[in-house]
């Protein structure tokens, strides 16, 4: 059975709080589900903590979270209060995404360690366990390699019960075995062991790939598959009359002839039409429902979103 | 040069809504209150103060909003930098940036962070504010400390206010209020937190006159020209409208081991009538230049005819 469409909008820059400010009642207005911020340090802006908490406040129905949370810029008892702190402020409107962390450059900037991949995953599964701990009533503790915590219950427990959705994205086969067994919402990414985004990270998206990161998560969900809405974050999404010509001239940054960008599970090429079909084809095929857009494009975009939301 | 006038602020550690929340903030700001403030704990302060502030300011339009004080400890000042600004910014610069060195121990234990010495966890702060003010300013910044090593960030967004939003740092101990009278434009002169418990004896003895004079002799010494320019706050956890001052201040003083007069003087309590609490601020205002006062926001409507009389006198 196939999750309803929702959509959503990964913005991070704004030079006013006016320009914030109306920023979110637009993506509001237009029926997006859900704005995200990013969170990184390096040529990006608004730390998303604050400024998702800040367009919660000036909406009634947007949701709101971070598309991801590097699991290692912050202890995640803290993550865990902070989200739930704006989950009780919006009357359970957040969402929490989270990630092992992954660009090199904000780790070089912070001086924080780049640890190989096995154990940045090992530590979000730990935070992981953590911020569960701390949603659920009562006192817990928790003695891990990374973290650990003594009796305690923390306040405040989000808005939503039993829990707040919790978005974990990924294209490795760990991350994604680990979102299938604990996440609501997995984000099916591009492959980002190189650090940045590369031509391996956009190789990795294609449709043969998609199908590989589909199983994974199956693997690590079990029974609660069905249960999981996917989401794809278009990173390539363009409104054209000739996607074929578009295709061929990003073609060489994929690593891959232009038909198999049109396939790739990272792009969305065409006119609106075409667009609302490939959507509908590939909830079908893989069951993504949940459609993420960036800042650039979300206005244009609109139109498949008032075709489809809620479908 | 700080013109000492008088100005106010609330504290707010907990709600039991997000309706109540709106409604103290937009309440603050009509009483005359400057500022609201979120403390930064993890027992019994069930509100995260960055979320919560940015709320606070996104359903206000003058009110000024700050953390009382921010944990050094619980978060990377690279983290925090960019939060703050980010406030700064999204509230059209209405952010004082309150940041401490770290003191409760139940926080540090519950969390698993390990709670290092005082002169270790101050000597960190100190590098932080160096952070924070690093990457507040224009263009790429590097960093190599003892605790942190920053490596060509330009920290972005940058604050409305410039060079950076007010710091405010506050502390009981000599070390602490120095680094506070170099770094700070607000400094809270608070009791002394060493044991790690708020409301020990160690802490309530810190309170007398003799030691506050002590206090903002230290600050006095390690701020020289520049303890003219500095704000000075306190905040007062207990406030008791009464026209029987005498059997609270014996209240207090049995509790907590000092005399009644230094109960009333404390900076830490104001009981009394109306008038005796202007008389109070006054006399505070004057013996210790103490203008800026953070009440509990339970207080914020009992208090506010005295907020009307003295706000920008």
């Amino acid at each position: 059975m196939s999750h309803a469409f929702r959509f959503g909008v990964q913005l991070s820059e704004a030079t006013s709080a006016s320009e914030w400010r109306d920023n979110a009642r637009r993506v509001e207005d237009l029926g997006y589900s859900t704005l995200y911020m990013p969170d990184h340090f390096v040529d990006t802006s608004l730390a998303p903590m604050p400024a998702i908490a800040i367009a919660a406040a000036h909406t009634t129905t947007l949701r709101v979270g971070a598309l991801v949370f590097d699991n290692d810029y912050k202890h995640p008892a803290i993550l865990a209060k902070e989200m739930a702190t704006i989950d009780q402020l919006t009357d359970g409107r957040c969402e929490l995404g989270i990630g092992a962390g992954w660009m090199k450059t904000d780790y070089d900037a912070l001086g924080l360690p780049y640890d190989s991949p096995g154990v940045r995953i090992a530590r979000l599964d730990e935070a992981l366990q953590v911020i569960k701990g701390c949603w659920a009533d009562g006192p817990f503790s928790f003695s891990g390699t990374h973290y650990k915590i003594r009796e305690y219950d923390a306040q405040p427990k989000p808005a939503q019960q039993p829990s707040m959705p919790i978005l974990i994205g990924g294209g490795g086969p760990k991350v994604l075995r680990l979102a299938g067994r604990e996440a609501d919402i997995i984000g099916i990414n591009p492959n980002l062991r190189a650090g940045a985004v590369t031509t391996d990270a956009a190789a990795s998206a294609s449709k043969a790939e998609t199908v590989k990161k589909l199983g994974w998560i199956r693997e690590g969900a079990g029974d609660r598959f069905d249960a999981i809405e996917l989401q794809i974050r278009y990173f390539v999404c363009a409104i054209t009359d000739d996607a074929l010509g578009f295709a061929a001239a990003v073609a060489p940054g994929f690593d891959s002839t232009p038909e198999e960008v049109l396939g790739s599970g990272a792009a969305l090429v065409g006119t609106i039409p075409a667009m609302i079909d490939q959507l509908v084809a590939r909830r079908d095929d893989w069951g993504v429902s949940n459609i993420v857009v960036g800042g650039d494009n979300y206005l244009d975009f609109a139109p498949v979103v008032a075709a489809l939301a809620g479908t | 040069m700080h013109d000492r006038r008088f100005r106010f602020g609330v504290i707010v550690p907990k709600v039991s809504s997000a309706a109540e929340f709106t409604e103290i903030a937009r309440q603050a700001e009509a009483l005359g209150y400057s500022t609201l403030f979120v403390p930064d704990h993890f027992v019994d302060h069930p509100l995260a103060p960055v979320p919560a502030l940015a709320a606070a300011a996104a359903v206000t339009t003058t009110l000024r909003v700050g953390p009382l004080v921010l944990g050094n400890d619980y978060k990377h000042p690279v983290v925090l930098a960019r939060e703050a600004a980010t406030i700064d910014l999204l509230s059209d610069g209405r952010l004082e940036l309150g940041i401490g060195a770290g003191w409760m121990s139940v926080d540090y234990e519950k969390a698993g962070i390990p709670l290092d010495k005082p002169s270790v966890r101050i000597a960190r702060l100190a590098e932080a504010i160096t952070i924070l003010k690093g990457l507040f300013a224009d263009g790429p910044f590097s960093f190599r400390g003892e605790h942190y090593t920053v490596t060509e960030l330009d920290g972005q967004p940058k604050p409305v206010q410039r060079p950076h939003p007010p710091f405010v740092i506050g502390g009981g101990g000599p070390k602490v209020l120095a680094l506070a009278a170099r770094e700070a434009a607000i400094v809270g002169v608070n009791a002394n937190l060493r044991s790690g418990d708020g409301n020990s004896r160690d802490a309530a003895s810190s309170l007398t006159s003799a030691r506050t004079d002590e206090k903002l002799q230290w600050l006095r010494d390690a701020a020289g020209a520049r303890f003219d320019d500095l704000e000075i706050q306190t905040l007062v956890g207990f406030v008791h409208v009464t026209d029987d001052r005498t059997s609270i201040a014996e209240a207090i003083a049995g509790g907590f081991g000092v005399t009644p007069d230094d109960a009333i003087l404390a900076p830490v309590t104001l009981v009394g009538t109306e008038s005796q609490m202007v008389e109070l601020l006054e006399l505070r205002r004057q013996r210790w230049q103490m203008s800026y006062t953070v009440v509990p926001h339970e207080a914020m409507s009992q208090f506010a005819p005295i907020v009307a009389r003295l706000a920008g006198t």
